[in-house]
């Protein structure tokens, strides 16, 4: 019988004088998915770690309590297992793609057979075990392809097939949807239920809401221990997952306000019969306490006045050097003080539309004026005073030893006086929350925070243009409300706020304007209720993205306004009931 | 086995791509050693034996391609020994201290051409020895997977280091750092150019190295290999017969024999 059997789990790390778990039980059979959320450092790593056997025999710790990992044969106590041992019985996934893959081995097909070759397996068996892993994960089209090669949601299925073949019965994910595009992430959900309808036992941590309603089961961890287990349905609504920090998915609001059983929380088609049919249940409730309070500390007497700036994209091509047409005559203004949100599928010329805005790409054909002046002949160390830009990848530039200094390196190369250079580092620390951080190494923080430490670093700068390539990625709730507060507060002082994103419920909830892009041009551009709507349905399906949940239901409903939160469709049901009486 | 060119490698079936990856080694250390141990008159025949082994295999056009840029180098090679040759000549030109002689020229001329049967026999190797199947073959013959392990991840993230470094530059440069201009402003690019490539790249190997565990690279079990690197027995006699010959060279050699 494949399957995971955590028992009284406590691990403290070597140097650490608290628990990173603190007695931890729990069972994962065989054909279930067991998710865990919470928090980024609330423990999940580490349990994912533990229950594929890295910790401690990897990662060094203290270990106390039990894991048994069952197959066919018998069972194994993860904790003094050794890698021969572990290897077919237990496998995990993290977040990041490429690192997943071996980067030794020129096809996919050679990389399954890469764990295959370490356990020892004869080579008259691989072919026939690559190829049945290979058809059960749906990879076989990508068999002779190089791994490094594949998009980011192929070489996450290519990973977990490479798990998945060495005859792995209970397979760990640590994040997996972390750092995909929205079809990636519902490709790796449907994989996850396969792969337990196949009989494996799966244990998942997550913070996409998706993800979690996959699972038969849910556990919600806060510093190093369990605080609520059920249904996911269920258990995500509960006060302590949301004292755990834990926003309740918009889908599990809805699907109590219409009264539909936990185990259908999931389920959109049943949460709009049931908002439809009956009064509903006003569920909506002041925020728990442990949503960040709205207000700014961005104080505008210490912020130099900026001048609004306008932005005008005229008829902007960008063919690569390789020839591949990324942009084909796009047109854009932006009017000072805008929030801009840019939509639309990897690869469809998001990135490569922002990066012209300070001159990091240049235009092939059409014309870029920002503030009234073509931006052609300047430089990017001089645009980058008008337009700010923050990367996806913060470990791109990080690299002072303490986060203050790494925030004042771009007002250093603006050239600000000292006494300015330290007004905005405070500033942007306390808008960041990073101020108890301020003495830290950036690599001590975890990825969360060192996208937040990237982005003081480019509001330090003061810029009336801000430009956000995914903000939202890899966040945990509140790391996403801080990011929310920063937007408000960044427009409050009628700066400009563009930002590239996948999180469709944070650009609805953010932006008054909506772009989205489709192999290189704007396909539609408008207000969210209008980019939202039913009737955009299939242009939206055509560039891989979906409605935010609350709009998707309401449009089941037939409802003609459209909703982007829970609360806006609660109130539409209410209404309607209203009416009714 | 996919059929796309990796690095310089040129996908084929000829008689040479099929030689088992240590005889086409073992035969790329004779042409090294032979070239500077034979007299120069030896040369030209290197030089053929290369060119057929390019022209039966169907790879001369790109071998003279790949000779573009290293033909700066044999020209440099050529007259940087024709100039500088040491002792007293007659010289042709005198420029200076340093003059053209007829013995600097025939000097330069036999440098040249014994690197160059190097690179071409080098290139010739290249094209048709898949790294992966070079590694495997060693690894067969005894040389630590481990180590072949690193030396192949090397090659491939090779790649991607060089796309990192693009997306630094651009984060640092949309940070206000000046790329350009003077020497000053360049040194002074220098810390925030390299250092995200180095903190990044200890991060990535935290990751890396859990994942690898978890597919079993730590593992002490007997390893085996899904690669098959074919050796034949004929390959066999032909590492022998070279192994040999460059044997009789070298104690030819050391017996003066081939003096003069």
């Amino acid at each position: 019988m494949n399957g995971l059997k955590v028992d009284e789990l406590s691990v403290r790390y070597i140097g650490r004088s608290e628990r990173a778990l603190d007695e931890i039980s729990l069972d994962v059979t065989a054909g279930h998915i067991v998710a865990l959320a919470g928090r980024t450092g609330s423990g999940k790593s580490t349990l994912c770690l533990a229950s594929s056997g890295l910790v401690p025999r990897v990662v060094r710790a203290a270990v106390t309590g039990s894991i048994l990992l069952g197959s066919a044969d018998c069972e194994v106590e993860a904790t003094k297992a050794n890698a021969a041992d572990l290897g077919g019985r237990v496998g995990i996934v993290f977040s990041t793609p490429s690192l997943q893959l071996s980067a030794s081995k020129p096809t996919v097909r050679e990389e399954l057979a890469f764990g295959l070759e370490n356990l020892g397996i004869a080579r008259a068996e691989m072919d026939g075990r690559i190829d049945a892993a290979m058809s059960r994960l749906g990879v076989e089209h990508l068999a002779d392809r190089e791994p490094l090669a594949l998009s980011g949601g192929e070489q996450q299925r290519v990973a977990i097939a490479a798990i998945v073949v060495m005859g792995t019965g209970v397979v760990v994910l640590d994040e997996p949807t972390a750092q995909l595009d929205p079809q990636g992430t519902s490709e790796i959900t449907e994989l996850l239920s396969e792969m337990a309808a196949d009989g494996r036992a799966v244990l998942v941590s997550e913070h996409a809401a998706d993800v979690l309603g996959a699972a038969g089961s849910c556990l919600v961890l806060d510093k190093g221990r369990v605080v609520a287990r059920g249904l996911p349905g269920e258990v995500l609504a509960r006060s302590e997952a949301n004292s755990a920090g834990i926003d309740p998915p918009t889908v599990v609001t809805l699907a109590i306000a219409a009264g539909v059983t936990a185990s259908a929380a999931f389920n959109e088609r049943a949460i709009a019969a049931g908002l439809a049919a009956k009064p509903v249940r006003d569920v909506r409730e002041p925020s728990p306490g442990t949503r960040i309070e709205e207000t700014s500390h961005w104080e505008p007497i210490l912020v130099r006045a900026t001048t609004p700036v306008s932005i005008e994209v005229k008829g902007l091509s960008h063919t690569y050097a390789g020839g591949v047409e990324a942009l084909r005559g796009v047109d854009l203004a932006i009017s000072p003080g805008e929030a801009v949100a840019i939509i639309g599928q990897n690869g469809s010329g998001k990135t490569t539309l922002v990066k012209h805005l300070n001159g990091l790409l240049r235009p092939t054909a059409g014309q870029i004026v920002i503030d009234g002046r073509d931006t052609a002949s300047r430089l990017v160390s001089d645009l980058a005073r008008t337009v700010g830009f923050v990367f996806q990848d913060p470990d791109d530039q990080l690299f002072h030893s303490r986060v203050d200094r790494e925030v004042a390196f771009g007002p250093r190369n603006m050239g600000f006086d000292s006494a300015h250079i330290s007004t905005v580092v405070e500033s942007a620390l306390k808008l960041t929350r990073l101020t108890d951080q301020r003495a830290t190494n950036p690599y001590d923080l975890d990825l969360s925070t060192r996208k937040l430490v990237a982005l003081a670093g480019v509001l330090a700068t003061e810029s009336p243009v801000l430009v956000l390539d995914e903000p939202t990625m890899g966040q945990d709730g509140p790391g996403r409300h801080s990011i929310e507060s920063i937007i408000r507060a960044w427009r409050s002082t009628g700066r400009t706020v563009i930002a590239i994103s996948h999180d469709m419920e944070f650009v609805a909830r953010n932006f008054d304007r909506i772009v989205v892009m489709r192999q290189g041009q704007i396909v539609l551009d408008g207000p969210p209720s209008m980019v939202f709507a039913p009737t955009n349905v299939t242009v939206l399906e055509s560039t891989g993205l979906r409605p935010p949940p609350a709009a998707r239901i309401a449009a089941l409903m037939g409802l003609s306004v459209v909703s982007f939160d829970a609360a806006d469709l609660i109130n539409a049901s209410l209404a309607i009931s209203a009416s009714r009486q | 086995m996919s059929a796309r060119p990796v690095g310089y490698y040129r996908p084929g079936d000829s008689w040479l791509h099929v030689r088992h990856p240590l005889s086409k080694l073992v035969a790329l250390v004779w042409f090294t050693v032979v070239s500077f141990v034979l007299p120069p008159v030896a040369l030209p025949v290197l030089g053929i034996l290369v060119l057929v082994a390019a022209i039966s295999t169907d790879l001369l056009a790109p071998l003279i391609r790949s000779l573009r840029v290293p033909a700066v180098l044999f020209a440099s090679i050529l007259i940087v020994n024709a100039f500088f040759f040491p002792g007293s000549f007659e010289r042709i030109i005198s420029i200076g201290p340093v003059g053209l002689s007829w013995e600097g020229i025939l000097f330069g001329v036999i440098t040249a051409a014994r690197i160059f049967v190097v690179f071409v026999a080098s290139i010739l190797f290249l094209f048709t020895t898949l790294p992966d199947d070079l590694l495997e073959g060693l690894v067969d013959k005894g040389a630590s997977h481990r180590l072949a392990f690193v030396v192949l991840s090397a090659i491939q993230l090779v790649p991607r280091l060089q796309n990192r470094a693009a997306a630094i530059q651009d984060a640092q440069q949309a940070r206000g750092l000046r790329v350009q201009g003077s020497m000053a402003t360049r040194i002074r690019a220098l810390i925030p150019l390299t250092g995200p490539i180095v903190l990044g790249s200890l991060i990535d190997t935290r990751e890396r190295t859990l994942a690898l565990e978890a597919r079993a690279f730590g593992s002490r079990r007997d390893r085996t290999a899904y690669r098959i690197v074919r050796d034949p027995s004929i390959d066999r006699w032909i590492r022998l017969l070279i192994v040999l010959s460059l044997a009789g060279i070298l104690v030819a050699a050391f017996l003066g024999l081939l003096a003069g």
